[in-house]
């Protein structure tokens, strides 16, 4: 009779004896869950928002709320269902996600109503940023503007030139240099916007395309899609900052902070300004209902106002990028000025805001037709 | 006893072929896992291989300071560990139950393994609305929980193989000196066992450590390791999860060099008959 | 007294039974329950969430749209994926169980379990640094002048997807056949050298029929773990690549919940009618039986 494994099982022994003993230690030290304190909130929120653990400290120290992050994946999908179905309202008291799904988690009371009184900073918020529409429902305000950007494409200068329209996405002499988001959301209303603007599509509204506009931009995309027009498409930061640092791909529509990212690795890599006009996005702080049940609100609010009172604004631009909408950032830097160049901060502050106010196009996941949308991307996966 | 020695070189090249394809096997695996393990050692931010006069332990330094890693590790071993100490016992058991049904096991087999079919991430949802329903808050439990539920069909069909080692014959032997249905299992059974016993328990463990669907909708407020890492993939990750995986490695090496090393000097000889042939071939090994 | 010991067994099957149904009952099925249930119900477009009418809507749906083909492809690629990861891990296993001394064994045991505890996510995502235009194998192939430019099918391609898939996947087929190699006695391996069986015909005749369980265990650990994967396929896959869990999730960012659910019942169902079309075709359960005493 072979005996392969008794070796094994000695070193095994060790092995789950040593762990065995350190885990169930650790597990039992947390079993008994200490209760929250008033000040402390758990933040569910997209990585986009997240400024560190030691950016939360100062942060705590700044507005008295202690925030407890952590990341719910950025996918839509998965956050509301967990929301709808699962127990995010027993664990989370705030949550921050892209816009679009606010009226249906209002309609269901998952979330509840901000009260403006009790955020003084919302004044400071740029005008056009308090009237994106998803954000409010039955006229009361569910969503706080927190991070809002213009979206383009990124282009490697020494591979394409200074590209100028989404039409190079889509240019045969780039076959298989190409990508775009593994999102309709993104992907359609760029698709979109170059279709109307460069090649005179009967398309009214890009972010919210009736059933046959739809067929046309996606038939569009499927098309080229057949062509192996794009290398591939991408989900997530790390896929495609990945493509960029490796020239996979020589241009593709994404985020923003890629750019500033790629260039830090030393790489010739801008954001083009394409004439057809930017994709607008936000990303939002929604109240849970859970948090106002557990008596949680007026702290929520304090942290609501906190992300508008300067410091949160000017730590999330020197870390990714990101801006958030309102004026109180470049005067926290400039009374900051140790902490941040003062200069950076307004440059970027007046990037955003002269991309926003010009030729844009809101992003929303949640279009007229959106089970549509997501039909016809079934259909261009299949493809 | 192993079964080398007595199959020798007479293999008319299988010996080689095989050997040749298991090297294969283990290029294959290990290509992206030496690659992660060189990468860690770039000092810039970009992961990539540079020239090792580069080489750098920035990212394992950082790694220390990263706690939120630390506590999502934490979280995945203790459920990982649970997970497997509920798996082994229970699948061993219900291994045993298929052996001595006669007109069930069929259903019984199919209804152990029907969980294991479900996609992830309904399961998962599903399973943290019941679990909401009967108010069980979730926690690294309602986590173990339906990760048990992932892992109790491979610890079953794990310890099914292994208890194909144990003939009725023997067992039949035991007890014809006496031993009760005990005794048999724990000094026959067990130590026939044993191997699959450990392979059950490691494959729940590595299953559970590795497990994203499920966990994301029965995890508390702690994130598990590979919700961890997801989130991190999404967002922007610092290349500190590079220098965890060359961690894992270099540390699963260094534990196995030193077993190896002091399991090597050990001898210990299987119970009963075959002690003298496998001493007579030890010699020959 | 053989009723006895009949009645005997089957109150310690059940016994032993007991854990595992008590798993089954209390947490497996009612989840399956209320998820079949929802998937008969349809989407109610005022709240984006369920209304208890009943309707097959969304089983109809799931023969629109082309997701029924995202089934079968899914399917079919684990069963790809299931096949390559078995014809390597016989030999493999052979080695370490029939070809190698205790002390190699473990070593190639551990060897294969190691990458495991590394994330999965990771590894998958490190494929593509090593297959991409930049990567490796590229870098090798054109320094040795084998190709003037990067070859492009090495990543977001089939080859790429399968690739990761194997390498993700392998120990979980090895390992089961190198427990199945504990049941064959070396008395047996003895008997067939002395009547003149060369190799070749040892091993097929003899070690192939005794590992069988452990080679089947390793196909459906690797088909059943690779079905609901997505990540290799997210990661290393041609643009917009699909699989079920991929489908899923694109249908719970729509909030159609009945049409996720119902894609998942459809899903276990088949895998289960599937397991039980193979058991009684091939006969499969016997393999896991009690040898005759």
């Amino acid at each position: 009779m072979s005996r392969i494994r008794p070796r094994l099982t000695r070193r095994q022994l060790v092995r789950r004896a040593a762990l065995g003993a350190g885990a169930l230690a650790v597990g039992t030290l947390r079993l008994p869950r200490a209760a929250q304190a008033a000040n402390e909130v758990n933040f569910w929120a997209s990585g986009t928002l997240d400024i560190g653990d030691d950016g939360w400290k100062i942060f705590a120290n700044d507005s008295e709320v202690k925030v407890n992050f952590t990341d719910n994946g950025n996918d839509p999908g998965p956050v509301v269902a967990k929301l709808a179905a699962g127990n995010a309202n027993d664990i989370y008291d705030v949550g921050g996600l892209q816009g679009g799904s606010e009226k249906e988690l209002a309609k269901r009371g998952l979330i509840a109503p901000w009260d403006l009184a009790q955020i003084p900073n919302y004044s400071s918020v740029w005008e056009w940023a308090k009237n994106i529409p998803y954000l409010t429902f039955e006229g009361k305000v569910y969503g706080i503007p927190t991070v809002v950007n213009a979206d383009s494409m990124i282009a490697l200068r020494n591979r394409v030139g200074n590209v100028d329209s989404y039409g190079v996405i889509f240019d045969r002499k780039l076959r298989g240099k190409t990508a775009m988001e593994d999102a309709w959301i993104n992907s359609v209303i760029f698709a979109a916007i170059y279709l109307k603007n460069s090649e005179n599509a009967k398309i009214s509204e890009p972010g919210d395309l009736a059933a046959d506009e739809l067929g046309l931009v996606m038939e569009f995309l499927i098309k080229h899609k057949k062509d192996r027009q794009f290398r591939t498409f991408w989900n997530g930061w790390e896929q495609a900052l990945q493509l960029v640092a490796n020239q996979e791909v020589w241009v593709m529509t994404g985020w923003e902070p890629i750019v500033y990212a790629a260039r830090r690795r030393g790489l010739d890599c801008y954001y083009a300004v394409p004439k057809e006009g930017y994709e607008a996005w936000s990303n939002n702080t929604i109240l849970l209902k859970g948090a106002v049940d557990r008596g949680l609100s007026k702290t929520a609010h304090q942290l609501a106002n906190a992300f508008l009172s300067g410091f949160y604004g000017c730590k999330l631009g020197t870390l990714r990028g990101y801006v958030v909408p309102t004026d109180n950032n470049v005067a926290y830097a400039a009374a900051h000025a140790s902490a941040f160049d003062p200069a950076a901060v307004k440059q970027l502050s007046e990037h955003v805001k002269a991309k926003l106010t010009g030729k844009v196009y809101w992003q929303n996941t949640r279009p007229a037709n959106f089970q549509l949308y997501e039909e016809w991307w079934q259909r261009l996966r299949n493809a | 006893m192993t079964l080398n020695p007595i199959v020798g070189d007479r293999t008319s090249g299988g010996r080689p072929l095989f050997a040749i394809i298991t090297a294969l096997c283990l290029m294959i695996m290990y290509a992206p896992t030496l690659y992660l393990l060189l990468a860690s050692l770039n000092p810039d931010e970009q992961l990539g291989l540079v020239a090792p006069t580069r080489y750098s332990l920035t990212w394992y330094v950082a790694l220390l300071d990263d706690h939120r890693m630390f506590r999502a590790l934490e979280e995945s071993a203790v459920v990982a560990l649970a997970t497997a100490a509920l798996a082994t016992p229970i699948g061993l058991a219900a291994a045993l139950a298929y052996r001595a049904m006669t007109r069930m096991r069929s259903i019984f087999l199919l209804v152990t393994l029907s969980t294991v079919l479900v996609p992830g991430t309904i399961e998962g949802l599903g399973l943290s609305a019941v679990l909401r329903l009967v108010r069980v808050s979730p926690s690294w439990v309602t986590v173990t929980l339906g990760h048990l539920l992932w892992t109790l069909p491979f610890a079953t069909m794990v310890s099914l193989i292994g208890l194909l080692a144990v003939r009725p014959s023997t067992i039949a032997a035991a007890r014809d000196l006496g031993a009760g249905p005990m005794r048999a299992f724990v000094d026959v059974t067990l130590p026939l066992i044993r191997g699959s016993l450990v392979s059950s328990f490691v494959f729940a463990f590595l299953l559970s450590l590795n497990e994203y669907a499920r966990a994301y909708y029965l995890v508390g407020r702690q994130n598990t390791l590979p919700l961890y890492m997801f989130g991190a993939m999404n967002s922007g990750a610092s290349p500190t999860i590079y220098a965890f995986s060359g961690t894992v490695l270099v540390a699963s090496f260094a534990a196995v060099t030193l077993i190896f090393f002091r399991a090597a000097r050990r001898q210990s000889g299987p119970p009963g008959v075959s002690v003298a042939i496998s001493k007579r071939t030890e010699k020959s090994n | 007294m053989p009723e006895a010991l009949a009645d005997r067994r089957r109150r310690a099957a059940f016994f032993l039974a007991l854990p595992s149904l008590v798993v089954f009952i209390g947490i497996g099925f009612v989840p399956l329950a209320l998820v079949a249930i929802w998937s008969l119900w349809s989407f109610d477009p005022d709240t984006y969430w369920i209304k208890s009418v009943w309707s097959l809507a969304s089983y109809a749906a799931l023969l629109k749209s082309g997701r029924a083909d995202v089934l079968l492809q899914t399917a079919g690629l684990a069963a790809l994926t299931a096949t390559a990861s078995t014809l390597l891990a016989v030999p493999a296993a052979t080695v370490i169980g029939l070809l190698s001394g205790r002390r190699r064994a473990t070593l190639l045991l551990a060897l294969f379990t190691i990458p495991f505890f590394t994330s999965g996510l990771v590894r998958a995502f490190a494929w593509r640094l090593v297959l991409g235009r930049e990567g490796i194998i590229n870098n090798v192939l054109m320094s040795l002048g084998v190709v003037d430019t990067p070859v492009e099918w090495l990543l977001f391609s089939d080859f790429a997807v399968v690739l990761g898939m194997v390498a993700a996947h392998l120990p979980l087929a090895i390992i089961p056949i190198v427990l199945a190699f504990a049941r064959i006695d070396s008395s047996v391996i003895r008997a067939s050298q002395d009547l003149g069986a060369g190799f070749w015909t040892m091993f097929s005749s003899i070690v192939l029929p005794l590992i069988m369980p452990g080679v089947l265990a390793g196909f459906l650990f690797v088909f059943v773990v690779a079905i609901g994967t997505s990540m290799e396929i997210q990661l290393l896959g041609g643009a917009g690549a699909s699989s079920i869990a991929i489908m899923i999730n694109d249908v719970m960012r729509v909030v159609n919940f009945p049409l996720a659910f119902a894609i998942a019942t459809v899903v276990t169902i088949l895998l289960l009618v599937v397991i039980i079309v193979a058991d009684r075709a091939l006969e499969l359960s016997r393999l896991f039986e009690d040898r005759g005493a």
